[in-house]
């Protein structure tokens, strides 16, 4: 992971951006798309860039699930909570796979190497139950390929 | 007649006929959320690769959904001299070598992969497509372009009558405009079904300026993707639908709100964007008109209240995403408080056809004395054989029906127990209840609703308790915490629900449950008062299985961890040391060549009985809660 980007950088990624036109969450994905996450000083640069406060830019950045304050794991794990899964055992495989990681939804291991989150529904009912791994379907799991998953995801380095 | 759009329609309609007589064959590939989730990526690029292999002259294209998620890839193939197209299913990227050398090289069919012919005769092999009992019954009017044109080439949008339903609208005044609208009878296909045409005339006839649409393509009902099939299949369809509320409504601006959930419906929606922009269909002057008109993709960021009108409002305003008290209503004061309409992808997406064919034709369907008009979307999910997404004449048929023309029926060794329509925010309903109409009312009578078009289907082995504490554990997760009734009153049902999950039900719970269904009433919006209808219905109709678990402690699908405990049956199983790798918690334990499983470490993963199946069962636990509970704790 890239080293945190300087003011200067930050305020070139935003400068296309403009007060009172909905650019809030465009200058949120752009940031969190650019670094995999949304760091502190760029609250700040949104926040001026749009005439805001950086209270109402982190109000809206707290507000919704898919902004992040901190990096994903390297190895991304998002668990399926969707109802097909849940009906196939995916609530047992979000405990096992827990057990495995040692992680809670929204965790990522201290050496950044592997993470696990909560994913929605997207309608890929055919594969469930599923997660996903860096954005990758893997589907049609059990309990125990769940595990194994885990473990290797783990072993990873 | 607009002599610059007839000129665009007239062109392409020539460029798609020289593409259809060029003589090559054309080999499409679907590419959506639901086929790249079964490879169709790697299918597709395997498809270009084999091409360049054999040297053949081949089209390679791409097309949106046909609805058979649960089959996909699906590939077709049309012969070069254009009499023939087949529609192929699951030709995963390692079947595309044969699959070439039979069709394209040999000129010949796959008869074993093979779903149907789409243009042509059928052979004795290969059926009609429109003859498989997925198809049969489906009106595929929304969905006529999926399968069969490129969603990221207007060309392809405009020689199948794309913009002619626009071109209507260019000659008609916006009161006409209205009235068609409010003819066809089109309600709002996110489950109100209020008169479209009704929201129209109230944007109409604000006097504020700039006015704004909004698309809500914020689908967040879990289990439903039909908003996203359109999206992703025929997304100037629904550009042409905000052209026509524009037109009718003298809005300015369009937002089209897709969910973060929704990476390559969002492209698709920017690229067709990017395309009506540069062929003058939106921007300033369009058309050589007094009219400027634009559309503007927004990206959400993960909350299901946005799925609210004004949570959603809020969210492309840049705010936190809550949804306010109404009035004044989006149309006196929405997007920057000026006048805004809010209606579903589907309700904007009716409208060209409404335009171009007329509203007698677009409700001819139905049965005129039946509230439901038109065409509408569906997807099916759960248990059943075939979870996909088709389109129906709407209020036509039984939930029965649909479950087995559409769902396939249950998969093997699965029992119907029930059903739920409409999302997290409706209801729970037995299988007793599959006979009812696929019709609003059906729901209403039942106290829930019908919803955005998503259906779930369970089975036996489904706790009922399970469901509703997913359904309501949901809610309080996407609750947007401003009122205490809600955000306060969902976290107490989940904590109800875990407790008696966990086999500590108390007499009075039940009671206790209803009493939150009425306080969570008393919240601002729909998601606070709808949020206990999971439980209110789970308790109506399914009331003896949650008196077995709260008074006699016993769970009759033997799932609830609470309730079960895995215990060591046969000590010379010789998967046992697999039972014991495989356990997450260390809980399978193994001391002198005797196995058992340590209680209190055991998570009831299951794990070890799905790789020692014979080695380890499942028995009744009697919840040690019932014991002080006895005492009088």
């Amino acid at each position: 992971m890239s080293a945190e980007p300087t003011l200067q950088e930050l305020r070139e990624l935003v400068a296309e951006f403009q007060p009172g036109k909905g650019h809030v969450l465009p200058a949120l994905h752009k940031v969190q798309h650019h670094y995999g996450y949304i760091m502190r000083p760029a609250i700040e640069v949104i926040a001026r860039q749009l005439n805001s406060t950086p209270a109402l830019i982190y109000g809206a950045l707290s507000f919704y699930a898919d902004f992040r304050t901190e990096p994903l794991g390297k190895s991304d794990v998002m668990w399926c909570s969707g109802p097909t899964c849940r009906l196939l055992g995916g609530d047992k495989i979000r405990e096992a796979m827990q057990q495995v990681l040692q992680l809670p939804l929204g965790g990522v291991s201290e050496d950044g190497c592997y993470g696990f989150r909560l994913g929605q529904c997207n309608g890929t009912c055919s594969e469930a139950p599923q997660v996903w791994l860096n954005d990758r379907v893997v589907g049609n799991l059990t309990v125990a390929s769940a595990i194994r998953l885990a473990r290797e995801v783990k072993a990873r380095q | 007649m607009n002599i610059q759009l007839d000129s665009i329609i007239a062109k392409a309609r020539q460029d798609w006929a020289d593409f259809q007589t060029n003589g090559k064959p054309k080999v499409t590939v679907c590419i959506d959320t639901s086929s790249e989730a079964r490879g169709a990526q790697e299918t597709l690029a395997a498809v270009k690769a084999e091409v360049a292999r054999l040297h053949l002259d081949a089209d390679i294209g791409i097309s949106g959904s046909w609805g058979f998620n649960w089959m996909e890839p699906t590939v077709s193939v049309r012969t070069g001299a254009g009499t023939r197209t087949v529609l192929y299913a699951n030709i995963t990227a390692d079947r595309v070598p044969e699959f070439l050398q039979r069709t394209l090289v040999e000129g010949g069919d796959m008869p074993e992969l093979a779903l149907g012919v789409v243009e042509g005769n059928a052979t004795p092999e290969i059926a009609l497509l429109a003859d498989h009992p997925f198809m049969q019954g489906q009106v595929r009017r929304l969905m006529a372009n999926l399968g069969m044109i490129d969603p990221e080439n207007i060309t392809h949008y405009l020689a199948h009558r794309g913009y002619a339903g626009l071109a209507k609208a260019l000659d008609m005044s916006d009161e006409a405009i209205v009235k068609e609208m409010l003819d066809s009878g089109v309600g709002g296909r996110g489950g109100a079904n209020f008169p479209v045409g009704r929201k129209w005339d109230f944007l109409r006839a604000a006097t504020a300026q700039p006015k704004y649409l909004v698309c809500n393509a914020d689908e967040g009902d879990p289990g439903a993707w039909v908003n996203r099939t359109l999206l992703e299949g025929d997304p100037h369809l629904i550009i042409e639908g905000l052209m026509i509320a524009a037109r009718a409504s003298g809005a300015r601006e369009a937002y089209v709100y897709i969910r973060h959930e929704y990476p390559l419906a969002f492209r698709r929606m920017q690229h067709a964007i990017k395309q009506a922009e540069a062929i003058g269909l939106l921007g300033t002057n369009i058309l050589g008109l007094d009219w400027d008109f634009d559309v503007i993709a927004v990206l959400g960021a993960g909350s299901y209240v946005c799925g609210d009108e004004t949570g959603l409002i809020a969210s492309i305003d840049g705010y936190r995403g809550m949804p306010r008290i109404k009035p004044p209503f989006p149309a006196q004061a929405g997007l920057w408080n000026k006048p805004t309409n809010v209606n579903n992808v589907e309700s904007y997406a009716n409208a060209p056809l409404i335009l171009r064919e007329g509203a007698a034709w677009w409700c001819n369907v139905n049965p005129p004395d039946q509230p439901e008009k038109g065409t509408k979307m569906f997807s099916l999910s759960g248990q059943i054989k075939w979870p996909g997404c088709f389109e129906v004449p709407f209020g036509s048929g039984t939930i029965r029906h649909m479950l087995d023309q559409y769902g396939g029926g249950m998969r093997e060794g699965s029992v119907i127990k029930g059903y739920q329509p409409g999302g997290p925010l409706s209801g729970i309903l037995p299988a007793s209840d599959l006979d009812l109409p696929a019709q609003l009312g059906s729901f209403r009578e039942r106290g829930m609703f019908f919803g955005g078009g998503g259906l779930l289907f369970f089975d036996q082995r489904t706790s009922i308790l399970d469901l509703a504490l997913w359904m309501t554990s949901f809610c309080e997760d996407e609750s947007c915490g401003r009122c205490t009734t809600c955000h306060g009153g969902t976290q107490r049902a989940v904590e109800t629900l875990r407790r008696i999950a966990g086999g500590g039900g108390r007499d009075t719970d039940l009671d206790k449950l209803q009493g939150l269904v009425q306080t969570l009433l008393w919240s601002n919006c729909q998601h606070g008062q709808l949020s206990p209808t999971a439980v209110k219905t789970a308790i109506k109709f399914f009331r003896p299985e949650f008196e077995s678990l709260i008074r006699d402690k016993v769970d009759p699908t033997r799932s609830l961890p609470g309730f079960i405990k895995y215990v060591v049956r046969s000590q010379t199983d010789e998967h046992l040391p697999a039972a014991l790798e495989i356990c997450p918690t260390s809980a399978v334990i193994e001391e002198n060549g005797v196995y058992h499983i340590e209680e209190p470490l055991c998570i009831r993963c299951g794990a070890c009985k799905e790789v020692a199946p014979n080695a380890i069962e499942i028995r009744d636990r009697i919840p040690a809660f019932t014991a002080a509970e006895a005492a009088g704790g």
